[in-house]
């Protein structure tokens, strides 16, 4: 998995790509949640991810809820297909930010 | 055509991208398993990560081998973990609600979703041995 991090006035867009599996999830919280503390938007690109596990909607999850906490949101962008199947799967295409 | 393979991996998340190789090279030699391929290797990689995350949870650093066998014969598809970490408890696993919206405890909802069945077996010189299988 690498990353790139973009900052656009009020919006802060993370661009994910690879495999995010549970052998990266520590890695990336460790760029993901400061960017969310900064109180921004965050806009997460997935377009280029082209695995995502249950340790990654982990990722997502706690994303989302850190967001919300802190009174913000993150807003997951162009999704691909084999992402959007295991959200989808989990259920959570009506509680994550979908754009 | 029927498939038999067989590979051993270290316990280690590290593994994981191996494990999703060797399943998708073994998936694509089947059109019928190919179709499904994304969910197959999900379900894999999930049964893989519990043995690292809950069998070996006190034994991050174990130089142990879990062993993967995938077989596709008559239609029915079986794969098989094997490995040596501590005992599951059948009765203990379970996912959580799907309206429980936090974090965590997904992978084995995943791996009943995408399965037919999902049992653990007896195995002889291994203290785990679960068996997914689907039929097509």
């Amino acid at each position: 998995m690498t990353y790139k991090i973009t900052r656009d006035g009020d919006i802060s867009t993370i661009y994910l790509t690879g495999e995010i599996d549970m052998d990266v999830t520590e890695k990336a919280k460790e760029f993901i949640m400061p960017v969310i503390e900064e109180k921004k938007e965050v806009h997460l690109n997935l377009k280029d991810v082209e695995y995502m596990d249950s340790s990654g909607i982990s990722v997502l999850i706690e994303s989302h809820q850190k967001a919300m906490e802190l009174g913000t949101r993150v807003v997951l962008k162009e999704i691909s297909k084999s992402v959007l199947k295991v959200i989808m799967m989990a259920k959570l295409e009506q509680i994550l930010i979908l754009e | 055509m029927d498939i038999s393979e067989t590979k051993d991996f270290p316990v280690s998340s590290k593994s994981l991208r191996e494990i999703r190789e060797f399943s998708r090279e073994v998936i694509s030699k089947s059109s019928i398993l190919e179709e499904s391929k994304d969910e197959l290797i999900l379900a894999i990689a999930e049964a893989a990560q519990n043995i690292v995350k809950h069998a070996y949870k006190d034994n991050q650093d174990t130089t142990d081998k879990m062993q993967i066998k995938i077989s596709f014969n008559s239609n029915k598809l079986e794969i098989g973990f094997f490995d040596k970490g501590k005992p599951v408890i059948e009765e203990n696993i379970k996912h959580r609600s799907l309206d429980d919206i936090k974090p965590g405890g997904l992978g084995t909802y995943f791996i009943q979703q995408i399965m037919d069945e999902v049992v653990f077996k007896e195995s002889t010189g291994w203290h785990n041995n679960l068996v997914l299988t689907k039929k097509y």
